[in-house]
């Protein structure tokens, strides 16, 4: 993006220039801090987002302690509401977002074929921006007295609904982190979004049309226009909550005559796009695994495309089913009912769809399998009882009752967070050389399987038995004694196998067995490449001819399907799976990428600043401002690649 | 260990079915519970009608489950690979008249779910009509309280009872909801799903229990650090004992000023925090028994 | 073989940069949409005073209309200018944008405080909250376009921007009719339109 000529360097801009060089050079922290490598800043996504999943972990285990038996008293209901908005709003926002958007950095540009997204500063912008939104967030626990149990975190419930999130009814500051802490993961989010988008449309490889993409592409992209269109709606939601609550304003104020069933048309008019943006990158990532460990396509694979982009479509058109029981009437309620029955149909043919894949194969049961399949049998039957949601007037039982925390954690947490974990399982081979202990995996995938379902089945039992969510207490006598108990033991259940990935993570980065470029005998271009992969990615950009391309320079079908190997000194050999000898080496001499940067990081600092600045001290926000503001300029001003003297 | 892996080995889906067993089991214990807010045993018409159409979904749903995770079970052994050296299988690529098929017949079995499921949101959405009895309901911040139009001193002032209610059985009751404060939801489950109580809006639910008996709720939507216990209680009296229990009221009414608050069976805890500041809770130091 | 250039090919012939424009654009219709929203459902709900038809001077608001409208004009002006290799009129045309942009958020500033002055603030009631929050973010994105418009101005005058580089004067060129365009509906919707 050399737009200016500009050959008379200042000191400054040689100094700025240094710096640059400097971290590219590196190879510690330096290098980390101005990276826009798509690889590297996938690892960073991938190591938050999961030191977040362990916070929001620990968050749940508090709750389940205290819900363990009735009466209990180990939080009381200020510190329980506190942990459990901050468990939801981790989990949706600092988990399953970001650990898609690693997936998305790591394997996007290599699945099309291309050396790094379209804007790797703005990748980078992402990231930091992600990570100052989190961090945030969670200082909020530390704003009060919290060696005296006093947590100052948001309590509104992850939804904040109006008029509890208002000050007159949550005094003190922890609302006002929630609305101003997901504003700025909003901008990261979008950032992501937009990037993505135009890399996937306009930085595919030479050949590869869009229906010859791998389906976590798709999903990639139908994501990310989810993204960009959701976001806006609920950044204008919370800049009415901040106004409200900051200065008075009277967007969700009652007594002022306003509408509180604002917020929530707001809030979910996001809220359901999101939460297939929660789900649809574990769609794509499980279309992957299934079809590389059945050794076979994906079956349908027109189909799977286009029902990710009916439910991209469809999900604008379903937002009120969150809102049944608030009394907007029978046509309301009517149209959104049937409307909801409908988004089922896309959803549930994937599921056919995977099946079909598994029909006729030849199945592998490595870790990443064990996982996918996991997930199609936890999402189906998390939809199904989403399918009985939709039935409006049992839905006015089941709502806020833990019937609903039955069917959300079993899509999010069965669907989403296993199909991520087959994700690690599948693709940490391929950035790092080895493989993650496969009896470890095992043995990981067992125990958190078996005290996912211990934890989240109970709940359907303890809904339907009229325990309403989000109460830190009950008495017994209720019958919901044994499904507290049960779901209790089983959150520690999956808390043990958390510590075996993480053990099984520690040990394989270091001594894992080694792999090769394409270890699993797999389908899509990401293994053509070595393992790790160099830093250009591809030494040279491939052709694509077909969908699944490196399968077919492997092996060719006649014409009833059946597999025949390729022929010897086929025009393909020298693109095979041998990447990193002298001839690569030699190509990739030519290759130029883009030097670092620091201009995102110094941008993304601006925002937690001008957000503090509004809760404490308006003397921060012009602090903010000029970080965003030197961020920014300095970012437009500096050349994409640095000239080496 | 080795039994492990020798169940692994010989029959790799025994684990996963015993699992699926297990939870069939787990799901169908409660149905029959008698506890308190068990939307299963239902009391009012409401409520039944509402819990059949759950079976109407339940059960399909339950052998789709069957259906889905059997058929994954079945597949994984039968299609699990056997020589790790042989050539991949057929290379299917899809079959398009079956996905047509299997895309076209669950949309109409759910439009099919969708055509009762409509019908029973317009009844329950149906103006009760003056043939109804009415029930001002206002939520607040830990507590509901209930107020009667029809039941009146010599000068209009309507009967206040915080907490409790009583309502006469095999008639519609038409509840009145208002909030003074935040969103909180009213909720009896034994007769009937939940309507939530909006500020600056009035939403009317509509109950009819089936016989006299003693019903629990508690509010359903999250509302503050009390949410947990803020509960209520509904008396059905038969009609003759409801209309005493009327004219017993009034004539409490007529007789002292202020209105003969109802002793209410949970202890209200002190609501912490903010709570609003036009509540209005009517708590009398020495509780009344009711005669019922 | 940098990524990103804007030089390269790219597999739907668009420029990166101005599809990135497009789609930021697509994306700020919903932010917009959503306070228009706000403002449109609490259209006569106010409880208090003062009200719409006390305040609004479509005289003056049409005029400050009128003057954006004609910084759209003056904007085309300025790329059409460098497409042709002008530097010298596209800063005059550059400067004369950011003028009339400078113009409209004067007319902005004066008539919030004019209405200030008559008792309307974004804590007085429901007209208060959501005209002064839907039209502050637009005249926020106005000023933010001043200042890009003067960013590539300046550097216009360092040589910076040559007829090869008229893309970078298209986005931003984009970004300003965008912000036009809104205040159109805005001014229709919030003045022009007022409920009986």
């Amino acid at each position: 993006m050399a737009t200016i000529a500009a050959p008379r360097r200042s000191p400054l801009s040689r100094a700025l220039r240094d710096a640059r060089l400097a971290a590219e050079e590196s190879t510690g922290l330096l290098n980390w801090l101005a990276t826009i490598d798509h690889k590297k800043i996938g690892v960073l996504y991938g190591v938050s987002a999961f030191i977040f999943f362990c916070t929001g972990g620990i968050e749940a285990l508090l709750m389940r302690t205290q819900l363990v038996a009735p009466d209990s008293d180990v939080l009381n209901g200020d510190q329980f509401n506190r942990l459990l908005t901050m468990h939801g709003t981790t989990m949706v926002f600092l988990v399953v977002m970001p650990m898609s958007a690693a997936f998305f950095n790591l394997m996007v540009p290599l699945q099309i074929g291309a050396r790094d997204v379209a804007f790797p500063r703005l990748n980078a912008f992402s990231y930091w921006t992600f990570l100052a939104g989190g961090i945030f967030l969670n200082a909020s626990f530390f704003t009060e007295d919290i060696f005296s149990g006093q947590l100052g975190s948001p309590d509104g419930g992850w939804f904040g609904y109006a008029p509890l999130s208002l000050k007159t009814y949550t005094p003190g500051h922890g609302m006002d982190f929630y609305a101003l802490g997901l504003q700025i993961l909003g901008i990261a989010s979008l950032a992501g979004g937009f990037n993505f988008i135009v890399t996937i449309l306009n930085l595919r490889a030479p050949g590869m049309t869009l229906f010859r993409m791998p389906v976590f592409v798709w999903m990639t992209l139908v994501t990310s226009f989810l993204i960009i269109f959701a976001m806006p709606v609920i950044a204008v939601a919370l800049f009415e909550l901040t106004f409200d609550r900051l200065f008075d304003a009277n967007f969700f104020d009652p007594s002022a005559g306003a509408n509180p069933l604002l917020w929530q048309h707001m809030f979910w008019l996001f809220g359901h796009p999101e939460v297939y943006i929660l789900i649809l990158p574990a769609f794509g990532i499980i279309s992957e695994i299934i079809p590389v460990f059945s050794r076979k396509p994906l079956f349908g694979y027109p189909f799977v495309v286009f029902s990710g982009i009916a439910i991209g479509f469809m999900s604008w058109g379903v937002w009120v089913h969150h809102m049944y029981t608030t009394g907007l009437g029978t046509i309301a309620n009517s149209a959104f009912g049937i409307s909801t029955i409908l988004i089922a149909v896309p959803t549930g043919v994937k599921i056919f769809n995977w099946m079909g894949t598994l029909w006729g194969g030849s199945i592998r049961f490595r870790a990443p399998m064990m996982f996918a399949i996991g997930t199609v049998a936890m999402f189906t039957i998390g939809g199904l009882s989403g399918v009985t949601h939709s039935m409006v007037p049992s839905d006015y039982q089941q709502q806020d009752t833990y019937y609903v925390v039955a069917h959300f954690h079993y899509v999010l947490f069965g669907g989403a967070i296993f199909g991520l974990f087959g994700g690690i399982y599948y693709w940490f081979p391929k950035f790092t050389g080895r493989f993650l202990n496969e009896t470890l995996g095992h043995i990981h995938f067992w125990i958190m399987f078996i005290g996912f379902n211990l934890t989240f089945f109970p709940m359907h039992m303890s809904g339907l038995l009229g325990m309403p969510r989000r109460i830190y207490t009950y008495t017994d006598g209720y019958g919901w004694d044994l499904y507290n108990l049960l779901s209790t033991i089983g959150a520690f259940t999956i808390a043990l196998s958390i510590a075996i990935f993480i053990v099984n993570f520690l040990w394989s980065v270091r001594a894992g067995k080694k792999a090769g470029a394409d270890p699993w005998d797999a389908r899509t271009l990401e293994w053509s490449i070595p393992s790790p992969p160099p830093h250009y990615n591809f030494a040279e950009i491939p052709q694509v001819h077909a969908r699944d391309e490196f399968w077919h320079r492997k092996y060719q079908e006649d014409a009833d399907g059946n597999v025949v190997p390729v022929m010897a000194g086929a025009a393909h050999a020298t693109e095979t799976a041998h990447g990193g000898d002298g001839h690569d080496e030699h190509h990739a001499e030519g290759i130029h990428l883009p030097t670092p940067s620091f201009f995102p990081l110094i941008a993304s600092l601006g925002f937690p600043f001008v957000a503090t600045g509004l809760i404490y001290d308006y003397a921060l926000i012009p602090v903010g401002a000029t970080l965003i503001i030197v961020g920014f300029y300095g970012w437009a001003l500096e050349p994409a690649t640095e000239e080496v003297d | 260990m080795m039994l492990l892996r020798k169940l692994r080995q010989n029959a790799p889906g025994l684990l996963p079915a015993l699992l699926l067993l297990g939870l069939l089991a787990l799901l169908m214990t409660g149905c029959d519970a008698d506890v308190p807010q068990n939307t299963f045993d239902s009391e009012g018409e409401v409520a039944r009608k509402q819990r059949d159409l759950f079976y109407l979904a339940m059960w399909p749903a339950i052998v789709v489950m069957i259906g889905v995770l059997g058929g994954i079970l079945v597949m994984c052994l039968r299609f699990r690979e056997r020589d790790p050296n042989s050539r991949p299988p057929k290379q299917t690529h899809g079959n398009t008249r079956l996905e047509i098929a299997w895309t076209i017949a669950p949309a109409i079995l759910m439009l099919g779910l969708g055509i009762p499921t409509v019908g029973l949101i317009a009844e329950l959405g149906e103006d009760p009509g003056d043939d109804a009895y009415y029930i001002d309901v206002t939520g607040q911040r830990f507590s509901f309280a209930f107020e009667y139009p029809e039941i009146t001193d010599a000068d209009g002032n309507k009967l206040f009872l915080p907490g409790e209610a009583h309502i006469p059985t095999g008639r519609k009751v038409a509840f009145r909801l208002h909030s003074i404060d935040v969103i909180h939801s009213f909720w009896v489950p034994k007769l009937g799903g939940k309507l939530d109580m909006v500020p600056n809006v009035e939403n009317i639910l509509w109950l009819r229990a089936d016989k006299p008996d003693t019903f629990h709720g508690q509010c359903a939507e999250l509302c503050g650090i009390e949410h947990a216990n803020m509960k209520l209680t509904i008396h059905a009296d038969s009609p003759e004992d409801f209309e005493a229990w009327e004219n017993e009221q009034r004539a409490s009414l007529n007789a002292t000023p202020p209105p003969t608050p109802v002793r209410s069976p949970t202890p209200t805890p002190a609501a912490t925090g903010a709570s609003s500041p036009t509540a209005t809770a009517a708590a009398s130091p020495t509780p009344t028994p009711t005669g019922s | 073989m940098a990524v990103g250039t804007g030089h390269l090919e790219t597999s739907t012939g668009l420029d990166n940069r101005k599809l990135l424009m497009w789609l930021f654009l697509g994306s700020e219709c919903l932010f917009f949409g959503s306070f228009i929203a706000a403002y449109l459902l609490y259209r006569g709900r106010s409880t208090v005073g003062p009200y719409p038809e006390d305040l609004v001077d479509i005289p003056f608001t049409s005029v400050s209309a009128f003057v954006l409208l004609m910084s759209s004009v003056s904007m085309v002006l300025a790329l059409a200018a460098i497409q042709r290799g002008n530097v010298r009129n596209l800063q005059i045309w550059l400067v004369t944008t950011a003028i009339l942009g400078l113009a409209f958020i004067g007319g902005q500033a004066y008539e919030f405080t004019e209405f200030y002055h008559e008792g309307l603030r974004i804590d007085t009631n429901l007209y208060g909250t959501t005209f002064f929050v839907l039209t502050g973010f637009h005249g926020a994105h106005v000023t933010i376009g001043v200042l890009i418009l003067l960013s590539l101005f300046t550097w216009s005058l360092r040589g910076g921007i040559q007829q090869k580089d008229s893309l970078n004067v298209e986005l931003a060129g984009l970004y300003w009719h965008f912000v036009d365009i809104v205040w159109i509906v805005i001014f229709t919707l919030v003045y022009l339109v007022q409920p009986q």
